[in-house]
């Protein structure tokens, strides 16, 4: 076996993440000790416990018998995936303050020019945004109106 | 003969059929949607029903209420976001099964599987409501613990890639379940001085993010169709899902009741009921390595179970007055509204009103058949037909104006979408989200049974008879390491035969 069979043979992003585990797990303890009622922590530190346990096995059946590669493909546009996330994030940070419909279309747009892999037709650049607004404008009547959710209407219009 | 017999024709007046009608395909149509559950529902269809007779009134809060949970099916096989969260365990197969094309058939197994759970659910709170309505009350906090135990015993099934891994996930998502405010002692927990974090993680944001995020993360980043398309039309797939189900009617059954019992007991709800009947229908299969693959017995144990426990639910609600799940305290509330007063002399005093409800339930549950196929049909040609430029963006804007309605919160959108990666990427080296999100599930039930048993054994100085002592207790405790450690026998069994076999053969 070579030395990158070995090193992939021992997971060692699945060693890490169960390090990271084990600081989630130590800070949380810490945390515990400030609490007052052994109600509020005697649930936590079990799992803690165990957390920390279960991760220290991983690392060490991982250094010991390798612990193979179960890894997903990343294959696919990067950008695409950030550009995704951050749209979802700006929008829902926009939100207390521009409005819920307005961030709402905006997040819909940028999301539909991100998933987009057809070519821009005129059809297209017509049909896919007025279709995008109706479906933002009516959810927002169907939650505000009908459900009666108080959906934020953006601070700066106030 | 049947109780309440002669209330049956008062169930079938237009009026009530149009009620239980127009209230599953509501409900269907509510639950599906991820964010919107079976109680919210129900709550906010509660008002229209205060003009109408009691009986009406029940007739449609109960169509609404089996609807949606039935409608939190859709979601989960299409879009692997359960849409309630009793469809958790309707995931773990359903969308293996849209993703090699046979969407279909899953849903077409899962509206059959409801419609068995329902008329099983419902036929034990007409037949034997006042009997099971004790169960709830022998069941105590430390039955509790050990039920939120079992159920997350399934950790061992769904760790495809590592089992250690799966049981950090499990812990992990244990410890997200205790973030926020104390409910019993009031103490702030790792919140970590973040106002975001102080109202703790709501579960059904969670599970959008865990479960929708990453099916996003990964359509948005290739060409690729998200589902497979089917090369001709082929209907609704019935007589595939017809086989299936009797080939499965131990399975379906044993769900059922699993679901039913699981209903009654207060606070336990149709999430933990799908997960235990999925993990009892895959100790108990000939291919129990199918599981998580696509396999719809998984399908058809989740939905049977969920949809039972609507009628259970109702067994405590109506005799005890105590709400088996969310959705029938709002019930009950609308019931006191009404003037109704539960008790184990409901069924006798005001038989008219209850067993007009209970025919109505059933004919509700029959309707979810029809109404269902159709419904389910469209949401799964829109979803595998509609552009991917459309399809990400409205999914997308659902998720976030889902989160945001529970609890009218903007942080709940954002730890929605931070789970979301954080589930995407844990993904990528074998971590899945499936564990996480049973700790999450069941992390209040399993803390509070814990901690009330703690506190009760040590007042009384015996801690090991308190969680070894009960007998119902000692037959969960046994149900989990059957369930954890019967694949692993089962395994060992054959080839010990074999080598019997062998052995006998050498001489």
């Amino acid at each position: 076996m070579t030395s990158e069979r070995r090193a992939a043979g021992r997971d060692l992003p699945g060693s890490l993440i169960a390090a990271a585990f084990i600081l989630i797990g130590a800070l949380c303890w810490w945390d515990t000790t400030d609490m007052s009622d052994p109600d509020s922590y005697v649930f936590p530190r079990m799992v803690i416990v165990l957390m920390i346990a279960f991760s220290l096995l991983l690392i060490l059946r991982n250094l010991l018998l390798g612990g193979g590669r179960h890894h997903l493909s990343t294959a696919g546009s990067w950008p695409r995936r950030v550009g995704l996330v951050a749209a979802m994030l700006l929008g829902a940070l926009a939100m207390p303050l521009v409005g819920f419909l307005p961030s709402g279309i905006a997040v819909f747009l940028a999301i539909m020019l991100l998933a987009m892999y057809d070519p821009w037709t005129g059809f297209r650049r017509v049909v896919f945004p007025l279709v995008g607004f109706a479906i933002v404008v009516g959810f927002f009547v169907l939650f505000s109106e009908v459900l009666r959710v108080p959906l934020p209407l953006g601070s700066l219009f106030e | 003969m049947l109780p309440g017999i002669e209330y049956f024709a008062a169930a079938l007046t237009p009026f009530n059929v149009a009620l239980a009608l127009g209230g599953v395909a509501a409900g269907t149509v509510v639950g599906s949607l991820p964010g919107l559950t079976a109680t919210m529902a129900v709550a906010v269809l509660v008002p229209l029903t205060f003009a109408m007779a009691p009986a009406s009134a029940l007739i449609l809060m109960g169509a609404i209420y089996t609807g949606a949970i039935y409608g939190g099916a859709y979601a989960a096989i299409l879009l692997n976001t359960p849409g309630t969260p009793s469809a958790i365990g309707t995931t773990f197969d359903g969308y293996p099964m849209a993703k090699r094309g046979d969407g279909d058939l899953a849903i077409s197994a899962a509206s059959l599987a409801s419609v068995v759970g329902g008329l099983v659910g419902a036929l034990a709170l007409l037949l034997l409501a006042p009997p099971l309505a004790e169960v709830a009350l022998a069941f105590g906090p430390m039955e509790y613990f050990w039920l939120a135990i079992f159920g997350l015993s399934l950790i061992a099934a769904l760790s495809e890639a590592s089992l250690l891994k799966g049981l950090i996930g499990g812990c992990f998502g244990l410890l997200l379940s205790t973030i926020g405010v104390a409910e019993i002692s009031s103490d702030v927990r790792f919140t970590f001085g973040s106002r975001t974090l102080l109202g703790g993680i709501e579960i059904v944001s969670a599970l959008i993010g865990l479960y929708c995020i990453p099916v996003l993360i990964d359509m948005v980043a290739t060409p690729d169709r998200h589902l497979q398309v089917e090369a001709k039309p082929r209907g609704f797939r019935l007589r595939e899902a017809l086989t299936i189900s009797w080939r499965g009617k131990i399975n379906l059954l044993r769900s059922s009741i699993i679901g039913t019992l699981v209903g009654i007991l207060p606070g336990a709800g149709g999430s933990i009921a799908g997960l235990v009947a999925y993990s009892e229908a895959r100790r108990s299969s000939k291919h129990p390595e199918r599981y998580g693959k696509g396999e719809p017995d998984g399908v058809q144990a989740t939905e049977s179970a969920n949809n039972a426990t609507v009628g259970g639910g109702f067994i405590p609600t109506l005799v005890l007055g105590i709400p088996g799940t969310p959705p029938d305290a709002v019930i009950l509330g609308a019931l006191l509204v009404q003037g109704v007063r539960t008790g184990p002399n409901l069924f006798t005093e005001q038989g008219s009103i209850v067993y007009t409800f209970i025919y109505g339930l059933l004919l509700a549950t029959v309707l979810m058949l029809p109404v269902g196929l159709v419904i389910g049909r469209y949401a799964y040609r829109s979803i595998v037909t509609v552009p991917k430029a459309m399809l990400v963006p409205t999914v997308g804007f659902m998720t976030m104006i889902g989160s945001y309605a529970i609890r009218n919160n903007i942080s709940d959108v954002v730890v929605m979408i931070v789970l979301g990666v954080f589930g995407w990427g844990l993904g990528r080296f074998g971590f899945a989200v499936s564990p996480i999100v049973l700790g999450l599930i069941l992390g209040a039930i399993a803390e509070q049974g814990f901690v009330q048993a703690w506190t009760i054994g040590s007042a009384m100085d015996d801690l090991p008879g308190m969680f070894f002592g009960r007998p119902i207790s000692l037959g969960i405790v046994a149900l989990t390491l059957l369930s954890l450690f019967y694949p692993l026998l089962r395994a060992r069994l054959p080839a010990r035969r074999g080598v019997v076999r062998e052995a006998s053969y050498d001489e």
